[in-house]
């Protein structure tokens, strides 16, 4: 596959109205691409893997930038930077575990361009997809990180469908424990989205990544207050400490009082097409006291069910060890 | 347009990636044609009188084989549903279902043909140079199946066996209960199978869409009745088949 330096010839559209950003999409369907900070676009378009007609950079538009108290919580503009985010300090004060998991994207200089909607919305990293090959996920007819020689080391224990491609997404997970809400445009008005259900596995959606249909931006992100302040841990093991996709990470948010969770969040990144709730595990917190024994009682739930691959068996113990790390605190 | 897609497999080499699905739109539109022509012409038509359901009533169906029709019929739209729809952007977790529906089409298969070699009539069903000349000639009335039943018959067939075949191979590619995916079929074959599985699909839709018409006719609705109750009339015998070919009672 050829890599280009330089970005391919295309239409740039730089919109200040996000009715006209939604009129550009309906106008080029499928040969519109939204740029939010570009740093999954960039990829894409040099590598000749994607071939959009048109680009329409969303960052003009001032009612997606900036972060909003609301009654119940914040609102986040869907391209508002990750740093911004790690700065703001009712994020800081009472939603912690997202600046964690937004401090932990990529590398300082992503992040300065990277954008929220852009983290939630990027593309899967398979390197079979991203190269360019005919995959299911591409519209193929197999899924070659499963075949018998295929490298899967960084691929799904769970969700497989086909497709065994994972999220890559660190603000996903958080947002998924902390209960939050998509807001999606289009011409036909506003839906709002569960965090749980925005992100898509390949049993339904194998050839994109979230539930957004076409046409649709997503335009901010609602964090409730009901976690705001609670205890929460983030987590996110790669092979590098910077610049790298997670192997697994864990997103937790419990509520406790007294020394015991009254109420949890467990969310794993990096093995599943979509943030992966570990429902037995939040089940079975619920009651227990903040304990060693507690930790060591849990962490054997995360990884039940799992469907390791070839390589990347080591995620198992991984997970369960993130589990065990996010209740000793 | 073209019958099938085309991609580059791993090495460079270009393969078949199965059925193009531009040809469900032809189809589709090609068989609503088809059948508002023919509904067109039978209305402009001086209709003959209907025979009456009254009367002495001659079994036509047996219990099992109208069992086996409809176990047939809801699977092959609940298969087309789960294989069509995704495609054509109805996005949902359709996978298990069309496995589960494809392994039902398949045993009922199986125990139609186990049943049609040993224990019924399978000259009933085979086409002979007779039949052919039925259309051509009012005066030939049919035995128990007209020619085009037995051709709608032999079509349906060769295209379920065709869709089932290709089906369990594919099969083999998917995670289920009973072994995990091997993904390690060459591409150029797996383009075959999808292509086949595809093509006999699309086949399908036509007729069974024309099947579904025929079945509605009314002066076709007798059959679609026996199919449920199992009987037609003495009347309705007597002015659609010839009694010297078929003997109610004494076959299936």
């Amino acid at each position: 596959m050829a890599s280009h330096d330089v970005m391919p010839d295309i239409e740039l559209y730089q919109p200040v109205e996000l009715s006209d950003a939604l009129d550009l999409l309906e106008r080029y369907g499928d040969d519109g691409w939204l740029l939010g900070g570009g740093q999954d676009t960039y990829g894409w378009l040099k590598d000749r893997a994607k071939h959009p007609k048109a680009m329409i950079d969303l960052n003009g538009i001032d009612s997606l930038h900036g972060i909003r108290e609301l009654a119940d919580g914040l609102e986040i503009g869907a391209v508002t930077t990750l740093v911004e985010m790690i700065g703001d300090p009712v994020i800081n004060r009472d939603f912690g575990l997202l600046s964690q998991a937004a401090g932990r994207v990529a590398s300082p200089q992503i992040r300065n361009v990277a954008t929220l909607g852009g983290n939630l919305v990027q593309d899967t990293r398979c390197w079979y997809y991203r190269r360019g090959l005919s995959c299911y996920r591409a519209g193929g007819n197999l899924c070659y990180a499963d075949s018998p020689q295929g490298m899967n080391r960084e691929h799904a224990l769970f969700g497989a469908s086909r497709c065994v491609a994972v999220s890559p997404s660190d603000t996903a997970i958080a947002l998924v424990a902390l209960e939050a809400t998509m807001v999606a445009a289009s011409l036909d008005g506003e839906r709002l989205i569960p965090a749980e259900k925005f992100f898509a596995g390949p049993d339904t959606h194998i050839t994109r990544m979230t539930s957004l249909d076409p046409g649709e931006i997503l335009t901010a992100v609602r964090v409730p207050s009901k976690w705001a302040g609670q205890r929460f841990y983030f987590e996110k093991v790669a092979d590098r400490n910077v610049w790298d996709f997670a192997l697994v990470s864990i997103a937790a948010a419990m509520a406790v009082q007294g020394n015991v969770i009254n109420d949890a969040r467990f969310v794993c990144g990096g093995v599943a097409c979509k943030p992966h709730r570990l429902r037995k595990v939040e089940r079975a917190a619920v009651g227990m006291t903040l304990s060693e024994e507690s930790a060591d009682t849990l962490a054997l739930l995360a990884s039940e069910g799992a469907k390791p691959l070839t390589y990347n068996q080591f995620k198992l113990p991984l997970m369960e060890n993130l589990v065990r790390r996010a209740v000793r605190g | 347009m073209d019958v099938a897609t085309y991609k580059e497999d791993i090495w460079g080499r270009e393969v078949i990636l199965g059925a193009s699905w531009d040809l469900l739109w032809l189809v589709v539109v090609s068989a609503f044609v088809v059948i508002a022509l023919h509904a067109v012409i039978l209305a402009v038509r001086r209709r003959a009188a209907r025979p009456s359901s009254a009367g002495p009533r001659v079994p036509r169906h047996s219990a099992v084989d109208r069992i086996f029709h409809w176990i047939m019929a809801v699977t092959v739209i609940v298969l087309l549903i789960t294989g069509v729809f995704p495609i054509i952007g109805l996005e949902f977790s359709w996978l298990t279902i069309h496995w589960i529906a494809g392994l039902v089409l398949t045993a009922s298969v199986v125990f139609h043909i186990v049943r049609s070699l040993f224990w019924q009539d399978l000259k009933a069903m085979w086409i002979s140079a007779r039949d052919l000349k039925e259309p051509f000639d009012a005066t030939l009335k049919p035995g128990k199946y007209s020619v085009a039943q037995k051709s709608m018959h032999a079509a349906v067939t060769v295209l379920v066996l065709l869709v089932i075949g290709s089906g369990l191979v594919m099969f083999a590619m998917i995670d289920t209960p009973w072994w995990e995916r091997s993904n390690s079929i060459a591409e150029s074959t797996l383009g075959w199978v999808f292509l086949i599985h595809g093509l006999s699909t699309l086949a399908l839709i036509a007729l069974i869409a024309l099947h579904i018409y025929f079945g509605l006719r009314p002066e076709k609705l007798f059959y679609t009745r026996s199919m449920i109750k199992g009987w037609i009339s003495k009347e309705e015998l007597e002015a659609n088949h010839d009694p010297e070919r078929w003997a109610p009672g004494k076959s299936s």
